[in-house]
């Protein structure tokens, strides 16, 4: 039973990120896209260190390798 | 005085407003959608063939990722201009990405691989045939493109 309850909460989860690309896609819309948030926060720097790039950048190399490596 | 412009002569447009010039990005051959979509769709093809826990895989993805980082650091793409700031309507991508984390935390806390499986567990018999693996290794790629021209 709990099973299908996480996997339905993943699928919620699935859904509201459409929704919400989808509401921030729509003419006159004042939601971001989801390129321009990752745009935003890859901009952050301490310094002279892309703190916000090396992070996002970095996740995303290792949601690779846990999907398709580990 | 302010002087009027004469019409354009017919058949020639000499006298038409030209447009500004327009600055002209040099952009690289490889930084191209024919150049990477293909090369991608490569890699994924070979991806897919290898199974998790292998060190093709591992080397393969180490591989290739440190290379689209290392292009992404360097700023060898193209990229797009970033917003300088965020209106409170950005607000509304924490609740998918609050979920998530709240769901896939709660999972891993249960220790339970049956009951409470995380994302990676589900997505495992998925990926453990070629086409969905391939495919998923295409939009891993993808997705890395466009993470790194932003």
């Amino acid at each position: 039973m709990s099973r299908i309850v996480i996997i339905s909460l993943f699928v919620v989860v699935a859904a509201a990120f459409a929704v919400v690309g989808w509401l921030s896609r729509r003419e006159d819309s004042k939601i971001p896209t989801f390129g321009d948030m990752s745009g935003f926060v890859m901009q952050y720097q301490v310094g002279k260190v892309p703190v916000g790039r090396v992070a996002v950048l970095g996740f995303w190399w290792w949601v690779g390798w846990h999907f398709f490596a580990r | 005085m302010p002087t009027v412009p004469k019409p354009p002569v017919s058949g020639n447009n000499r006298r038409m407003e030209q447009p500004p010039p327009v600055t002209v990005e040099a952009v690289r051959t490889w930084d191209r959608p024919w150049v990477v979509i293909p090369l991608f769709v490569l890699i994924a093809a070979v991806g897919g063939l290898f199974g998790s826990f292998t060190l093709s895989a591992n080397l393969l993805v180490l591989a290739v990722g440190g290379t689209l980082l290392w292009l992404g650091m360097t700023g060898r793409t193209g990229r797009r201009p970033a917003p300088t700031q965020l209106g409170r309507s950005a607000a509304w991508w924490l609740v998918p990405v609050l979920m998530l984390a709240f769901v896939e935390l709660y999972a891993f806390s249960k220790h339970s691989i049956d009951d409470y499986p995380t994302l990676s567990l589900l997505a495992d018999p998925v990926l453990n045939t070629y086409l969905a693996r391939a495919a998923c290794y295409f939009g891993w790629l993808t997705g890395f493109w466009a993470l790194i021209r932003r």
